[in-house]
């Protein structure tokens, strides 16, 4: 028998659904019962899906879970995980739900607009339907969060203005014993010649089972520039399937770095769509699973106009059992001439145990372009290794510091600098004999 | 300092001999050259020594200060007091040539048990040294040798070297590369280091370095033997008729 490419998803999400159905924003009833309905007929992935490849789906996420429930944290715990400085705006969620009173979004200049997502669907659920049914018929942890998303946010900058100061979407989750879901759902759309700065950050505070499923869209009109760093550090049975589908217009830049740690899943998609010329895509991500944790990246570019550019450097150690999985695709479309497409991908591998699925493709329908992608796997550099002991520090030191040398040249890439700050330290910590380079 | 007695080297896992019974005595305060044609076994004698994985000792000792260190890591034999300046330095992007130098000195000492050194002492200190061997201060905070010059990673050797105030300083072709004004920086940083209590083997193919460096005892290297030990002036002769004669006697 040839193992199936979807399977029934656990019945608890229809009966979640149900009950959660009256007290969901906006009068949306009709949307969200068809994306569940969507949602049933897809299925979960498995791995015998193509884009599912490497992580069997339903083995990490496929069990009774009931709608995380709306917590309290202590101020000062919240403030731990601040990012972007004291200047910045700030919608803070903890287990999915935004807390109004710890938030920070007010006083923006004009032509900014910050509205949670709860109040936009409430306000005018019609103008976000678009939006929210985006792959509803193809993806259907997009069609989940469609059917159940509540909380997030939708951010709006006007044509021209340049918003300098960040938003931080901080997510922390603190659930209980029951393996719970929350389905945060971010629209961010920037007008032609606009600018913004956006921090993303998933923080597990403890081990609970608690499944984020996000779905964000860019929207980066024609000479637009967004920024936007990816935090993401979780715990014990914490699970994180992000979808992003980010579209860029002529000459709109976007520089993504995403930091994904911990937990028994991430899974990150990122697709992305270049639809004017001269346009500059950035993706990079760093990834370091071990135990038995399990990484997931994958990445759409798809070239759609001509004269664009854009970048992908991912880069990963694996040890102990970790497991981790880069597809990164680049679609250049028949119009996209003069496109320059550049995908890496380097490994480490630190365990014989662990393990590297890493497949770089290219579809190709134009004929004048320059596209390249690598992927190296490999374990330290002996030469290097002997070198840094030579100097005398022992096999764990001299390990440290090179996987942390392996990996700096993406953190460097984060754009704000206490995301970087903090992508360090979270990485030096998962470093053994990590104390010795506290100070780096 | 240094005793080596009938040392045997091979190459792990390849049963290819690299050195065939070398003897070598090197006592404080000296500072011995090593010459000898391309694989000749220079390089294997200063890894070796400092303890590179990858070598097996098949017969024969290396002692310092009285005791055998074959079994030591590189990072024990480093906190003993054995330095080598290499000739292809790695560069280690991310992070600094400061900071790497303060964590390699602080894991010396307190491998040592003596206390770690402080930062005023350390800024100090690595000012007084950078200012000798002509390492810019620019240099000490970029990242460690990430696109040095050849020259910049010399001098920087030689920099951790004078920083790491080891007992034995092995060089391992600190001149190649090097042009004349880069090898007399160099030569001096090392000449400042000479102390009746320090020695120094030099591992060159040219005469040249030892104009500057001047050594105590040459030795010729040839098939991993050492075949003739002389005074400084070995090596000028062997700049005029070259290792031909020694290298067939084999």
């Amino acid at each position: 028998m040839v193992a199936a490419r979807r399977a029934d998803p656990n019945p608890q999400f229809a009966e979640a659904f149900a009950q959660a159905l009256p007290s969901l924003p906006g009068n949306l009833v009709e949307l969200r019962q068809a994306s569940l309905a969507s949602f049933e007929t897809l299925g979960l992935p498995t791995n015998r899906a193509e884009l599912w490849k490497y992580t069997n789906l339903p083995r990490f996420i496929d069990q009774p879970r009931v709608r995380a429930a709306a917590h309290k944290l202590a101020a000062g715990t919240v403030a731990d995980h601040f990012a972007g400085g004291p200047k910045a705006r700030r919608l803070i969620f903890i287990n999915g739900h935004l807390q109004v009173g710890l938030s920070h979004f007010g006083g923006l200049p004009a032509g900014v607009r910050i509205e949670p997502l709860d109040a936009a669907l409430a306000n005018d659920g019609a103008a976000l339907t678009p939006t929210l049914k985006t792959q509803t018929n193809e993806r259907s942890m997009t069609a989940l969060n469609a059917a159940l998303c509540d909380h997030g946010a939708v951010i709006e900058v006007d044509a021209g203005v340049q918003f300098a100061d960040p938003v931080q979407l901080l997510f922390l989750n603190e659930t209980g014993d029951a393996a719970s879901m929350s389905h945060p759902r971010l629209i961010v759309r920037l007008g032609a010649g606009s600018s913004m700065h956006l921090i993303e950050s998933h923080i597990a505070l403890n081990d609970g089972a608690a499944l984020t499923n996000i779905v964000a869209h860019y929207e980066i009109a024609d000479d637009a520039v967004l920024t936007s760093d990816r935090l993401q550090l979780l715990k014990g049975d914490g699970t994180l399937v992000s979808k992003l589908h980010a579209e860029l217009g002529n000459t709109a830049k976007l520089d993504l770095s995403t930091v994904g740690l911990g937990g028994t899943l991430i899974r990150n998609e990122n697709e992305v769509w270049i639809k004017g010329s001269d346009t500059d895509a950035n993706l990079n991500g760093i990834y370091l699973p071990r135990g038995t944790e399990h990484v997931d990246h994958l990445i759409q570019i798809h070239h759609d106009a001509a004269n664009s550019r854009s970048e992908q450097l991912y880069k990963g150690v694996m040890r102990d059992r970790g497991r981790a999985a880069f597809q990164g695709k680049i679609f250049v479309h028949k119009d996209a001439q003069q496109t320059n497409a550049y995908q890496t991908n380097n490994n480490l591998l630190l365990s014989d145990d662990a393990e590297i699925d890493s497949k770089p493709e290219l579809e190709i329908y134009a004929d004048d372009v320059k596209c390249s992608h690598g992927a190296t796997c490999g374990d330290h550099d002996e030469q290097a290794l002997f070198y840094l002991r030579s100097r005398g520090l022992n096999a764990e030191a001299a390990e440290s510091v090179l996987t942390f040398a392996f990996l700096a040249e993406v953190i460097d890439r984060i754009g704000d600098e206490t995301v970087r700050e903090t992508a360090k330290q979270a990485v030096i910590d998962r470093l053994p004999g990590g104390d010795l380079l506290r100070d780096i | 300092m240094l005793n080596v007695k009938n040392l045997h080297v091979a190459i792990e896992d390849e049963d290819k001999a690299i050195i065939n019974g070398l003897n070598l005595q090197i006592k404080p305060g000296e500072v011995h050259a090593i010459m000898g044609p391309n694989g000749s076994g220079k390089s294997t004698l200063a890894y070796v020594v400092a303890g590179r994985d990858g070598y097996e000792v098949t017969d024969g000792s290396i002692e310092f200060e009285g005791e055998d260190i074959a079994e030591m890591e590189p990072d024990e034999r480093a906190a003993a007091g054995i330095f080598l300046a290499m000739q292809y330095p790695v560069e280690i992007p991310g992070v600094t040539n400061m900071y790497f130098l303060r964590q390699a000195m602080n894991a010396q000492r307190t491998a040592r048990g003596e206390d770690e050194i402080g930062a005023a002492e350390f800024m100090r200190k690595i000012r007084e040294k950078a200012k000798i061997v002509g390492v810019k201060e620019e240099l000490l905070k970029r990242d460690l040798n990430a696109g040095f010059s050849g020259g910049e990673k010399k001098r920087n050797e030689i920099l951790q070297m004078a920083m790491l105030e080891p007992k034995l300083c092995i060089l391992d072709e600190t001149d190649s590369g090097l042009d004349i004004d880069a090898l007399k920086t160099v030569a001096e940083g090392v000449n400042q280091l000479r102390s009746p209590d320090r020695a120094f083997l030099v591992i060159t193919h040219y005469q040249r370095l030892l104009d500057y460096i001047v050594p105590d005892q040459v030795h010729v290297l040839a098939h991993g033997q050492i075949k003739q030990s002389g005074g400084k002036e070995l090596a000028l002769e062997l700049e005029k008729s070259g290792y031909g004669d020694l290298v067939d006697a084999a």
